[in-house]
């Protein structure tokens, strides 16, 4: 199959390549990783008991406390950091975040390419963040039936959209 | 691109010390990856101080390695030993109360850790004040001031009634600006940003504190990821007290930043001011089922025995104090329970003047301050086998950092529960109203 690709803004350059974590609600901040490891210890998260470690992080944007981004610059630190991050719309905790990790970074796609949804937990997946593109190399199967491959990812590009209209896009200037 | 002034690149160049230096080398790579044009003046700043959990994964007890690593994110060692002269910086909650360590289970070693580090951040120029209330001593940002805060809740309370202009940022770059005056001019302060995205229609009856709380964490479970609110319902009685407790859930299950209440925030007289003119993204519905399943996803079910019952999150105001007084006043805590209300020093302070203090002791419990038990953190809670709050962040907090039993009520069921030693299936809500 061809690889999909997504067109995003690069904010962090650096390329790299691995294995998708998709967290469709994002991950509670203050508490929401254990630093020392990278593993996600929210409560209900469709992810817990999942590490962030050596994973592309899937996000639509932060969620909750303002001791967001210096949970995941700690589990930098302690070496269970992400190995990169892809964000449908960036905030400010996410910026942070990327200002401290400075790990290959991607961030505001088109409503159509919304990543929490074209991507999938397993996904292989390359995020270019000088160029802003991100390419899912290699599908994971989609669980429960024989679908895999471009089948699963056209699955996903029909998907719904969300009905609020999706994330806010915040008016940029980048040059 | 990005355009800086003749000060900033003057600090860029190192003329007001490396601390400075780096502090805005790292507000400009921050406001290059938002995309932000040019920087403006922090005058506002809360700061979080302390010998926090996270900080261990640094594993040096050499405190400028460890700010330096944590909050400069970088490998050399720079003390931090001044702050923005045009600023007024306060701290943040720290993971010790400001006197005890016993009540805690922390050793007079950690307690002593942590006072190092507040000293620290004093001598640099941050009031240490340790609330996640700052304005409850005075810090209050005022229409078009830029703020910077390490507290969620203020986020949306400095923008949506205030009209102040912060973004939630993060820890780091709280200190970044705090250090160098700076933020990036992007998000809630830039004024056209401030417009409502989505309309929140609340069919739901809304009066009590708890009910303005389960109301936040209803809209911001449903909200899309970067939304402004303008939140439109039949309250019954809007106050200061309901709105924080509204703001600080809100906050804490979304990224929202600022939030229009229709009727009740200045820049939201009516519908159509808060979205001046534009029209909606989309439109939410909060019915009692969705507050139902709002309150469900931070109770437990069912009753059992507790020993922990925690009131004030954020810190309690002096009349939220005197209330817990006036509903305790007579009787006893049981003994297996440790009840404690958190507030800022000086409330505390004013606290023991009004007498509340003394009844609230009498009756076996504790005002504590400076701190909170999710701050304060595992070590803590797993002493204890069910816990008690009265509010949906701390409840929510604390659900992810034990297996324990936790229950949320309003003030007066909390206080049932300690008395009684159990949560009972009569506490829960909407039975309490």
């Amino acid at each position: 199959m061809a690889a999909i690709t997504l067109r995003g803004c690069g904010v962090v350059a650096g390329v790299v390549e691995g294995e998708a974590l998709v967290c469709p609600t994002s991950i509670q901040g203050w508490g929401g990783i254990d630093p020392a490891t990278g593993v996600i210890k929210e409560h209900g998260h469709v992810n817990r008991g999942v590490s962030i470690k050596g994973r592309i992080l899937v996000l639509p944007g932060s969620r909750g406390s303002n001791g967001w981004s210096c949970y995941f610059g700690a589990a930098n630190v302690a070496g269970a950091g992400p190995l990169g991050m892809v964000v449908t719309r960036i905030d400010s905790s996410v910026g942070v975040a990327a200002a401290v990790m400075q790990v290959a970074t991607v961030v505001d796609f088109a409503s159509n390419q919304d990543p929490c949804r074209l991507i999938a937990t397993g996904d292989r997946v390359r995020v270019d963040g000088g160029s802003g593109v991100v390419e899912i190399v290699k599908v994971a199967a989609t669980p429960g039936t024989d679908a895999r491959g471009q089948e699963a990812a056209e699955k996903r590009s029909l998907g719904p959209q969300n009905a609020l209209g999706g994330a806010i896009r915040r008016p940029r200037s980048r040059t | 691109m990005l355009r800086l002034t003749e000060y900033e690149e003057g600090v860029l160049a190192g003329k007001e010390g490396r601390l400075k230096q780096v502090s805005l080398q790292n507000i400009v790579r921050y406001a290059k990856i938002l995309g932000a044009a040019e920087l403006c003046e922090v005058t506002k700043a809360t700061v979080f101080c302390g010998a926090h959990n996270y900080l261990d994964v640094c594993r040096s007890e050499d405190i400028d390695e460890v700010f330096s690593r944590m909050n400069l994110a970088v490998e050399e060692s720079i003390p931090f030993d001044r702050t923005y002269g045009n600023s007024y910086i306060q701290s943040c909650v720290s993971p010790c109360d400001q006197d005890e360590h016993e009540p805690f289970g922390q050793s007079p070693e950690f307690f002593a850790k942590n006072a190092l580090y507040l000293e620290q951040a004093r001598k640099a120029g941050v009031i240490i004040i340790g609330s996640c209330a700052p304005y409850l001593t005075g810090w209050l940002p005022v229409r078009g001031e830029h703020f910077v805060t390490t507290e969620s809740s203020v986020t949306l309370m400095g923008n949506s009634l205030w009209g102040a202009m912060g973004n939630s940022d993060g820890i780091e770059a709280a200190f970044w600006s705090a250090i160098c005056g700076r933020t990036p001019k992007w998000g809630n302060h830039v004024e056209e940003n401030r417009a409502g995205t989505h309309l929140v229609e609340v069919q739901a009856e809304i009066d009590g504190i708890l009910e303005f709380d389960l109301l936040g964490r209803a809209i911001g479970m449903r909200l899309p990821s970067g939304a402004v609110p303008v939140i439109s319902g039949r309250f019954g009685s809007v106050t200061f007290q309901k709105l924080r407790q509204l703001f600080t859930s809100l906050a804490v299950s979304s990224n929202c930043e600022m939030s229009h209440v229709v009727g009740h925030t200045p820049e939201a007289r009516t519908v159509e001011d808060a979205f001046r003119g534009r029209e909606p993204a989309g439109t939410l519905m909060i019915d009692e089922r969705a507050m139902v399943e709002s309150y469900q996803a931070a109770c437990d079910p069912g009753a059992g025995e507790i020993d922990l019952v925690s009131l004030g999150c954020p810190h309690y105001d002096i009349d939220q104090i005197k209330r817990v007084a006036v509903y305790l006043e007579g009787r006893r805590v049981h003994p297996g329970v440790h009840f404690m209300v958190w507030t800022a020093y000086p409330i505390k302070a004013m606290a023991d003047l009004n007498g509340y203090t003394r009844i609230i002791e009498e009756a076996g419990g504790h005002i504590y301050t400076g701190s909170c038990p999710c701050t304060i953190g595992p070590t803590f809670l797993d002493k204890y086998s069910g816990c008690v709050f009265d509010s949906v962040k701390q409840a929510v907090a604390v659900k992810s950092e034990t297996a324990r039993a936790v229950y949320l009520g309003d003030l007066q069921r909390c206080i049932d529960a300690a008395v009684a030693g159990r949560w009972e299936e009569e506490h829960r809500w909407p039975r309490s109203r």
